[in-house]
């Protein structure tokens, strides 16, 4: 891996719940992710996945280890320090879309520089609207979030998830509460974002098939890392073969989309 | 505008129905406030108005300690020098005795009051409440109240024989009928001028007593004992010393109103507290949400305290509309058939607008609770658990 283009390194990381009863979720976990890359994290549930994004994404801290972004070690940030760092340098996107059902779709794709900017001056508006174009939904920015689609929520997610130009994108199961066709409306979404404007993508997922497609794939089982591997110059069957063997030991080649496992 | 309150404002709009139901309850709440406060100032004032509206507030007598004379002999050096007073607005010279008006079937005991009618009619009010116009007394004339004139038959113009326990009897023509509006002045004052009744009394250039009226009722005790400090021989008395009983209900009355106030403002405060408590549960989500994206503890809280005062703000407006309302239609409810109210309430702008700032700081810090638990909202927590 290029050390010039490293934009994320976890060094010994680890993370520690509870005070009297102590459950060790992550295991000194090391790796970096470079700029531009599209990676997924994949394993069972209770592996550590959404823990590991969590900590990634500044909204929980290490027990131990170092998180360095672009040089900066965050991981021992205060929590108002922390805030900045998230408002300014990611973007979130949850599996159950997190829209705030007050607003429209255009100031829900707005509130992140209203809070950068600590006042609600619009100049950012005509982003907004570029970016609900890019999802595919310029018709609907008026629209309450509660008058959307599950898919349409989560396309305006990812929408208000670019508006402050992230560095890197964080997703928790973007794709969990959606169907195949949204599911795969998502991933498009995610690879013109990644290509047009070089953004980093991790994602937490439990779909095999969305993991596939990404350029690399770690996998964690009980807090760490299994398997850590490129799908890049792989075929589509030959990466989905990489993926899912390994994983989907009881669905077989059968599973699909809609099934999840565990 | 301020991000907070964008989102606060938003909050309250879209909880219709929760917002509006606690603005109800700030809202009469406040207005109970108000009209309870105007009902009891008016009230109380009213009572005060009626006891000390149209007499002495301070009075001054003459004091020996070696015999029992009242009188003052003085009296011109000691007007001379409170005159120059600024709190002191109305000063009148009296001379008081005893008598009878002597009828042809009976005497009638009276009261004589010896006055320059111009000062005392700066306290008692009595040239507009004559039955005559008259400005001033000669002599031979004597202004009788109503009371008498109805019992014996007297009208203006007539004469009347006084007389007095010195044994003097004489004639007074009545040049007016007074209606001071109480009793005992109407059925027993007799006023004549007050040289006249120094004459007929005897008591040369003395008087009895000096009476005044002071700008605010309430500083008659200090002024009394300032002025009691300021002459020798004599002896200061005033409204309130006299009065004390009525001072005492008027006090309690005070108090038992500051109490209901008080727990009206516990209830409304109560309330808030309870309502944007259970908002912070409703709004988790959406808080969990706006601090993933950065927003920081103290901006997510301040959305909470903005609420607070947001409804305080406007509970407040809307009660001190309310409130008005009622007093309206008080003073409107009470006049019906007899055409005045049963006694004037004045609208007093500053004690509502003190009540209306006290609900917006209670209503602030009745959101502090729940903008505490906006801070510790753990963003992690609610987007994990959907």
């Amino acid at each position: 891996m290029d050390e010039q283009n490293v934009l994320l390194q976890a060094k010994d990381l680890s993370k520690v719940y509870g005070t009297v009863i102590r459950t060790k979720v992550l295991h000194e976990l090391n790796f970096s992710i470079s700029e531009g890359e599209f990676t997924s994290i994949i394993g069972y549930s209770g592996s550590g996945k959404s823990t590991l994004l969590n900590v990634l994404g500044a909204l929980d801290q290490p027990t131990s280890g170092e998180i360095i972004f672009n040089g900066i070690e965050f991981g021992q940030m205060n929590e108002d320090e922390l805030a900045i760092f998230r408002n300014e340098n990611l973007g979130f996107i949850f599996q159950f879309h997190h829209l705030l059902p007050e607003f429209t779709a255009l100031e829900n794709v707005l509130i992140p520089t209203w809070i950068k900017a600590g006042k609600t001056h619009n100049k950012r508006v005509e982003r907004a609207k570029e970016l609900l174009d890019l999802v595919g939904l310029s018709k609907f920015m008026n629209n309450k979030a509660t008058n959307l689609s599950g898919g349409q929520q989560q396309r305006v997610a990812i929408a208000r998830a670019l508006i402050n130009e992230p560095a890197i994108l964080l997703g928790d199961e973007p794709t969990g509460n959606l169907d195949s066709e949204s599911t795969e409306q998502v991933y498009r979404l995610f690879r013109e974002i990644n290509k047009e404007f070089g953004t980093t993508l991790i994602i937490v997922t439990h779909n095999d098939h969305i993991a596939a497609k990404t350029d690399r794939v770690i996998e964690l089982t009980d807090g760490r890392i299994s398997r850590d591997y490129s799908n890049k110059d792989l075929s589509d069957d030959a990466a989905f073969e990489q993926v899912a063997p390994s994983y989907c030991k009881y669905c077989g080649r059968a599973h699909n989309n809609e099934l999840h496992l565990l | 505008m301020l991000f907070e309150l964008k989102v606060a404002l938003r909050f309250l709009k879209e909880g219709r129905g929760q917002t509006v139901f606690i603005l109800l309850g700030i809202a009469v709440g406040v207005a109970v406030q108000v009209f309870l406060n105007t009902l009891i100032t008016g009230l109380q004032e009213d009572l005060v108005n009626q006891t000390v509206g149209n007499s002495s507030h301070i009075w001054i007598e003459g004091k020996s300690d070696f015999d029992t004379e009242t009188n003052l002999l003085e009296w011109d050096n000691i007007i001379e020098i409170i005159d120059n007073r600024e709190d002191i607005a109305a000063i009148s010279p009296l001379v008081e005795g005893n008598g009878f008006i002597v009828t042809n079937a009976e005497a009638v005991p009276i009261q004589l009051k010896g006055i320059e009618l111009d000062q005392a009619d700066a306290i008692y009010n009595i040239i507009s409440r004559l039955d005559v116009r008259l400005t001033s007394l000669s002599g031979n004339q004597v202004l009788i109240g109503q009371g008498i004139a109805e019992e014996y038959g007297i009208s203006t113009e007539d004469v009347i024989r006084l007389s007095l326990p010195n044994g003097i009897v004489q004639n007074y023509a009545v040049a007016g009928i007074f209606d001071l509006g109480n009793s005992v002045s109407n059925n027993t004052w007799v006023m004549m001028d007050i040289k006249q009744a120094q004459k007929i009394l005897g008591l040369g250039n003395k008087i009895s007593k000096i009476e005044m009226q002071i700008n605010e009722i309430f500083d008659a005790e200090i002024i009394a004992e300032e002025l009691d400090g300021r002459f020798i021989n004599v002896r200061v008395d005033n409204w309130i010393q006299s009065n004390s009983s009525l001072l005492s209900a008027l006090r309690s009355q005070s108090s038992s109103s500051i109490m209901i106030q008080v727990f009206v403002l516990l209830a409304i405060t109560l309330g808030i507290a309870s309502v944007l408590a259970v908002s912070v549960v409703q709004k988790s989500k959406q808080l969990g949400i706006l601090k993933a994206m950065g927003t920081k503890n103290k901006h997510a809280s301040r959305i909470f305290l903005l609420q607070g005062a947001l409804l305080g703000l406007l509970g407040a407006l809307l009660g001190a509309g309310f409130g008005m309302l009622l007093i309206y239609g008080f003073l409107y409810g009470t006049s019906i058939g007899t055409g005045v109210p049963l006694f004037p309430l004045s609208i007093e702008y500053t004690s509502i607008l003190v009540i209306g700032g006290i609900a917006v700081v209670s209503s602030t810090i009745a959101a502090a609770i729940p903008a505490r638990k906006t801070a510790r909202l753990n963003a992690v927590e609610v987007i994990r658990n959907g």
